[in-house]
């Protein structure tokens, strides 16, 4: 009799162990959760606003009696998965092995959210130019999910460790500098090309603003937003 | 059938009515590997979407597959 087992690493050691048991039940379908033994290699550091983090660090093992057949196969979600968490796991964990950005996936659900984050070496890979990769899957897992289920929609999120948020503060404060100058100068400012979900946050943070008025010219994927003073013909 | 176009199969077979239906063609053109989406025509709006943006997105996820190969993929959807 072998041993099978597999490290991961998660935010907390308990992300970490479910991640690993993610993991090894995916080599092992079936396998009897009751029967895995897990070795904490690292607690991991909480870090401070984002400095100093160091994952927890899991090995999860279990000894291999070949429990692979059919009738082993459990269709349940793990560790109270709802069916679209693990529809949306699947989903993430497979298009990101195929566009060669191999990581783990954790699954947060809200009443009104659905949210994958990734954590592994490759999240450049994932996020692709302009994010628009990250911003594809997440489309495509929106759309594949809540196909024909209108009314149960939750909003669905693809992150990587920390991405979306840094792009939040990022895009905010560039938004920000873009219409002091607009209206500094009395000159339309046009931004970069950004996706749908991008644009968005430019709108958002700036539609308070009474000095300017936002809107979006060109045309998909070369869409960007525009910044105008109000106080000249656009 | 390569990894890209059984991935984009699957996805395509959750977007529509009529999985059965879906069918993907790998064709080899001098400067690139065509993948060729088959599906039922009342599915085509389905693996488009408004504004294409399904369509756009796959093709993002399709050509960021074949980054790594170094062959162009395209992704056509066959009338």
């Amino acid at each position: 009799m072998t041993e099978v087992s597999v490290e991961a690493t998660g935010e907390t050691v308990g992300e970490a162990k479910w991640s690993a048991l993610r993991d090894l039940e995916r080599k092992r379908p079936g396998l009897d959760k009751a029967a895995v033994r897990f070795q904490v290699v690292s607690e991991g550091e909480r870090g401070l606003l984002g400095v100093g983090f160091e994952p927890a660090r899991v090995v999860a093992s279990v000894e291999d009696d070949g429990l692979t057949g059919e009738a082993a196969r459990s269709s349940e979600p793990v560790g109270g998965e709802s069916e679209d968490g693990a529809r949306l796991r699947e989903l993430v964990d497979r298009i990101t092995r195929e566009v060669g950005a191999r990581c783990r996936v954790a699954i947060d659900e809200s009443d009104e959210e659905l949210r994958a984050t990734c954590d592994g070496p490759d999240l450049g890979m994932l996020i692709g130019k302009h994010g628009q990769t990250i911003d594809a899957i997440q489309y495509l897992a929106g759309a594949v999910l809540y196909r024909g289920r209108f009314e149960e929609r939750k909003r669905v999120i693809v992150d990587a460790a920390g991405y979306r948020a840094r792009r939040q503060t990022a895009l905010e404060a560039l938004a920000l500098r873009l219409a002091e100058q607009a209206s500094a100068t009395g000159q339309r400012v046009e931004l970069e090309p950004m996706t749908a979900v991008e644009r968005k946050i430019v709108h958002e943070r700036l539609k308070e603003d009474p000095e300017i008025e936002t809107l979006s010219e060109g045309t998909e994927p070369n869409r960007y937003v525009v910044i105008v003073p109000r106080n000249v013909a656009v | 059938m390569s990894a890209v176009a059984e991935l984009l199969e699957w996805l395509a077979r959750q977007l529509v009515d009529d999985p059965d239906a879906v069918r993907v063609e790998e064709v080899e053109r001098n400067d690139a590997t065509i993948l060729q989406l088959y599906v039922a025509p009342e599915d085509r709006g389905k693996v488009i979407g408004r504004q294409g943006r399904i369509a756009r997105s796959l093709r993002t996820i399709v050509r960021a597959s074949s980054a790594r190969s170094r062959r162009r993929v395209v992704l056509e959807i066959v009338e």
